[in-house]
């Protein structure tokens, strides 16, 4: 009930922010017409207004959500993944990718060890396939030999 | 016969060794990914498309590794359906019913073998129906102006829930919201910008790729976290083949029936592959009538659904090549492949790109026939897949979508987004709101917005355009059909595929 509450209240909010917004959208060149840049997105946010209405008024019921550890879990691996991406370049692809498929490994129950030896096999396996087998460049980092 | 030189004209493409390898790559990935837990079809089709893209491969290679790779995961799905009960995806249910019984009396590899031979039967039957229908299909859409067209990718959002879908406002919800995110980025017609916020990476609008691996890949990857799955299914045996000529022609006749009720199925907007494979067996089950044993091991009841489910999905192909309108997840993102190839689908394709066209559908026959040889032998291989455990395989499969990802403009940007695309696709997972019309709106609005206009410049602002001929009339019907249907037909057909298997389960309790 609620879920769908706060998301029909949330698209609700996007409907008029968006549909707001396309009617400010500035006079295309050469003149405005029967059909401009605003026509297609006022449309959509019609429909979603009415859509999203409809589920705070009718909401179905909700799935269970998981408990706060497992939100915590979720969260975790969602900031791992960003920091991944962040340290992808800086540190080269081989380091950062151990790293990421390590810790989740770990996160999703296995043991220290194999998680460590995923991570790294993983990560040199597709570093050597994408640079010596497909020749797609994958950031050296710090490990540059030259 | 026009149709005939085509063809040939397409094994030519097909045949060629390069093709004939990423045919084969295509189906060896695709029953791998189909038989690994967790990755349907769509999920591995969406990991690839990166891949393919900065490859640089040509769009008919590209094209044909992912229909082989579409082609094999549908067979490797069937693996943990049949020997595990548990089914991969909707599609896969009615496998199970007889599937796993016929595993439980140690017939296993028959079963397994049994489904092998009706997918390609259903596969085949269908590809045919593709090759005489499709050329017919683009023919007649080219009488389809602007306003036929909004009507028919209205009617693509709106059947796209299918008749077992569940809210059909939700769909509407996933498809406005898709098209919203379309809508991002440089007007094309007239240069203005459009929710940019003067940030020059949403100039081009927001890549439709990295949407589909954050929504299903990543967001897969928060469902396993949730629920803690972490563990390998116990590794499950397989008999010795022992399947006669004689067993094979005994299911002859009910892969026939079930591959055209399937194709069938298909080729209808909204039906999907759900569906075929609920008629077959239905329909199987009462032709058979006492004679058959289904739900205790029947082949028959393994055959039906096979083929039906495959040549569903052939038959899926239809109105994405010719009128460029998807009708299921796997085709939208197949149709992601063609877009982003600058291939634009749509009856045109026929006559622009007839080798390309006429290549894949060759290449579906390849394909099918390629997975079928490699299939039989090599079960043993991919039945040992199943034990992989998941807490080692599924940050795995995460790196390759972000490689792929990452490789396609070497920028962290597009990373944040797909982590972003992942959470959202979670939460709307969460909540019901089915993904695939998201992606479907991302494609399909600049093309639905140009039509719109397109059909409103010519009638000066006049919106009753949209309903002034007779066919676009008639689209607006089926589509208003569509959304209404499932209010009432949908309770009553899923109703009945959860009884049947509940009716199952029970039975194995008794026992």
């Amino acid at each position: 009930m609620i879920g769908d509450r706060i998301l029909g209240i949330l698209m609700l909010l996007l409907a008029v922010a968006y549909g707001w917004e396309a009617s400010q959208f500035p006079e295309p060149f050469g003149g405005s017409e029967a059909v401009g840049p605003e026509t297609f997105p006022l449309l959509l946010a019609v429909i979603m207004g009415f859509a999203s209405i409809y589920m705070i008024v009718k909401p179905d019921p909700d799935q269970e959500w998981p408990g706060t550890k497992t939100l915590f879990d979720l969260g975790f691996v969602l900031v791992l993944l960003l920091i991944f991406a962040a340290l992808l370049a800086p540190l080269g692809f081989v380091i950062s990718t151990t790293l990421m498929v390590s810790v989740l490994c770990w996160r999703m129950g296995a043991k220290p060890l194999p998680s460590g030896l995923t991570g790294l096999g993983s990560a040199v396996v597709i570093y050597l396939l994408f640079n010596f087998v497909l020749e797609l460049h994958l950031p050296a980092g710090i490990l540059k030999l030259t | 016969m026009e149709t005939m030189n085509f063809l040939l004209q397409g094994f030519a493409v097909a045949l060629t060794p390069e093709h004939l390898m990423f045919a084969a790559i295509g189906a060896m990935l695709g029953t791998l990914i189909g038989a690994l837990p967790g990755l349907g079809p769509a999920n591995g089709v969406a990991i690839l498309i990166p891949l393919a893209f900065s490859l640089g491969l040509s769009p008919a290679a590209s094209m044909i590794m992912l229909t082989s790779v579409y082609a094999g995961a549908m067979y490797g799905g069937r693996i943990s359906s049949i020997l595990l009960n548990i089914p991969g995806d909707e599609p896969a249910m009615m496998t199970t019913l007889d599937g796993y019984p016929m595993a439980v009396k140690g017939k296993a590899a028959e079963a397994l073998a049994i489904s092998a031979i009706a997918s390609f039967i259903g596969s085949l039957l269908a590809t045919i129906g593709l090759i005489i229908l499709a050329p017919i299909l683009a023919r007649f859409a080219l009488h389809f102006g602007p306003a036929e067209y909004f009507a028919l990718f209205s009617l693509a959002f709106a059947t796209l829930g299918g008749v077992t879908g569940k809210n059909q406002v939700k769909t509407v919800v996933a498809a406005a919201l898709g098209l919203m995110i379309s809508t991002v980025g440089v007007d094309i017609t007239t240069g203005n910008q459009r929710y940019t916020y003067n940030i020059l990476e949403l100039y081009e609008g927001v890549d439709f790729i990295i949407a589909i691996v954050g929504l299903f890949a990543v967001s897969e990857l928060l469902f396993f976290i949730e629920r803690h799955i972490s563990e390998g299914a116990a590794s499950a045996t397989l008999n010795k083949l022992n399947l006669k000529m004689s067993d094979i022609l005994h299911i002859l006749p009910t892969s026939l029936r079930g591959s055209v009720l399937g194709f069938i199925s298909g080729v209808l907007p909204g039906a999907g592959a759900s569906l075929g494979s609920f008629i077959s067996y239905s329909l199987e089950k009462r032709i058979v009538g006492a004679k058959g044993y289904f739900g205790e091991g029947d082949p028959r009841g393994v055959a039906a659904p096979e083929a039906g489910n495959n040549a569903a999905a052939n038959g899926a192909l239809v109105p994405m090549l010719t009128l460029g309108v998807p009708g299921s997840g796997t085709t939208a993102v197949l149709l992601a492949m063609l877009i982003s190839l600058n291939v634009q689908p749509g009856p045109m394709l026929f006559t622009q790109n007839a080798e390309l066209v006429w290549g894949v559908i060759a290449a579906l026959l390849v394909g099918n026939l390629m997975l079928l040889v490699l299939n039989i032998p090599m079960v043993g291989v991919f039945v040992k897949l199943l034990s992989i455990p998941p807490k080692y395989l599924m940050p795995v499969v995460t790196l390759i979508a972000a490689v792929g990802i990452y490789s396609i403009s070497n920028s962290a940007l597009d990373l944040y987004f797909m982590v972003g695309f992942g959470l959202m696709g979670y939460l709307l997972r969460k909540l019901e709101v089915p993904l695939v019309p998201v992606i479907l709106g991302m494609l399909l609005g600049p093309e639905m917005e140009r039509s719109l206009r397109h059909a409103l410049t010519i009638s000066d602002g006049d919106w009753s355009i949209l309903f002034s001929s007779g066919l676009s009339i008639g689209i607006w019907s089926v589509a208003i059909l569509g959304l209404a249907l499932p209010y009432i037909l949908g309770p009553l057909l899923r109703r009945r595929m959860e009884n049947a298997r509940a009716r199952m389960e029970v039975e194995e309790e008794a026992d």
